[in-house]
């Protein structure tokens, strides 16, 4: 029986991790792999402390951290299913059924790529439909390739292909990009870059391997506010999807209150409508997803973790 | 025999490479945005154009999935 069993393997997990084996609270840490969503970035830039920083280089200082730590258990490589409860105890299921038990839950689960949901995404994903711009796009060198997203993660992967791609087609929803204003910058300069405005993904069309993308123009006329609704085609051989993310909440549905986004409600110390199940970082209701902020939220809830198993005793 | 089909930027294949080495398994890495020959064969092996792509004795493994390959390795 463990005291805690922090579950996830990016920043908020790690940081727990850290603050809850120098505590010495009997922990357990169960990760599916280390890094979080950021593992993918090129250039952070805002990790706060160092100016600049690989996703990945900041991924492996974390695991690094954690495992400098000597009192805490980590496992790799699994996936916790569910969180129930029985009786005073919390038990964490494993997809391939291992059970741990528990006092405590530290649910650091964060978030996975939202999809498109259009026709021929599901279909060509792997064939020229991706979701990691970093690992990809060394394969689009010499095509045309369209980027789903004017957050700072579409930018990102404007900037990881253009050494590569011929032609980059910035597809946005609404009439202006919303990530960082010095991306922008840096990404507007380039001749290979196009932005396309108002643009909603209709429909990805290929044979063996992406061809086309399909989308309808919905700018509005400023002076009737129509819209003429135009449908355009794009031959393009490659399309990256960076449309936000989703909360990885599922394991905790049937015990913690979720949002209807699935992000699982806390209060100011990360406490889910279940006594004895915290939750911090992207999975939360807790605006702005940040991984300082991510990693300073499961540090308080650890805190307030420790101060529960302190008086629960 | 393992073969993993990787990009330098990649950072799950990275991750699974570390995977490997930590584990002490042997493998086989192939640069497919050099090795345009290798690339060809990883898109008909998988049908996939995205890496990692991870060949274990003719299985094959799309991505880093730790859970995945300790199964096929038994570590």
């Amino acid at each position: 029986m463990y005291d805690l069993i922090i579950i996830g393997g990016g920043p908020a997990a790690s940081a727990a991790g850290v603050y809850a084996a120098r505590k010495k609270i009997k922990t357990l840490l169960v990760a599916e792999s280390f890094g979080g969503q950021s593992i993918v970035s090129q250039d952070i830039q805002n990790w706060i402390g160092t100016p600049s920083i690989s996703g990945y280089d900041l991924a492996q200082s974390f695991e690094t951290h954690l495992r400098a730590q000597e009192d805490i258990e980590i496992e790799t490589g699994e996936l916790i299913k569910t969180v129930s409860k029985e009786g005073d105890v919390f038990v964490a299921m494993t997809e391939g059924g291992k059970r741990y038990e528990t006092k405590t839950v530290l649910i650091t689960t964060g978030g996975r790529r939202r999809k498109l949901g259009v026709k021929g995404e599901k279909e060509f994903d792997g064939k020229g439909v991706a979701y990691c711009s970093i690992c990809d796009a060394p394969l689009f060198g010499g095509k045309v390739v369209a980027v789903v997203g004017g957050g700072n993660a579409g930018l990102e992967a404007v900037i990881d292909l253009l050494p590569y791609a011929t032609k980059i087609y910035l597809l946005q929803r609404s009439g202006a990009l919303k990530g960082d204003a010095v991306t922008q910058e840096r990404i507007m300069q380039d001749p290979k870059v196009e932005v396309i405005f108002n643009a909603t993904t209709l429909e990805i069309i290929g044979d063996s391997f992406v061809n086309e993308l399909v989308y309808v123009d919905t700018t509005t006329n400023g002076f009737d506010k129509l819209t003429t609704r135009e449908t355009h085609h794009l031959d393009v051989q490659g399309v990256f999807i960076e449309i936000g993310s989703l909360p990885n909440s599922e394991l905790v549905k049937d015990v913690a209150a979720t949002t209807p986004y699935g992000e699982i409600e806390v209060d100011v110390y990360g406490k889910t409508s279940m006594q004895g199940i915290w939750a911090a970082g992207d999975v939360t209701n807790l605006k702005y997803k940040q991984n300082n902020i991510a990693a300073g939220d499961a540090i308080r809830a650890v805190l307030n973790i420790y101060d529960y198993l302190m008086y629960n005793k | 025999m393992i073969t993993i089909y990787t990009t330098p930027t990649c950072v799950y294949c990275k991750k699974a490479k570390e995977f490997f080495t930590k584990n002490n398994v042997e493998y086989k890495e192939t640069n497919v945005l050099e090795d345009l020959e290798a690339r060809k064969a990883m898109v008909d092996k998988s049908g996939q154009l995205g890496v990692p792509v991870i060949d274990v004795d003719g299985e094959i493994v799309i991505g880093f999935n730790e859970g995945k390959l300790r199964e096929l390795l038994r570590i």
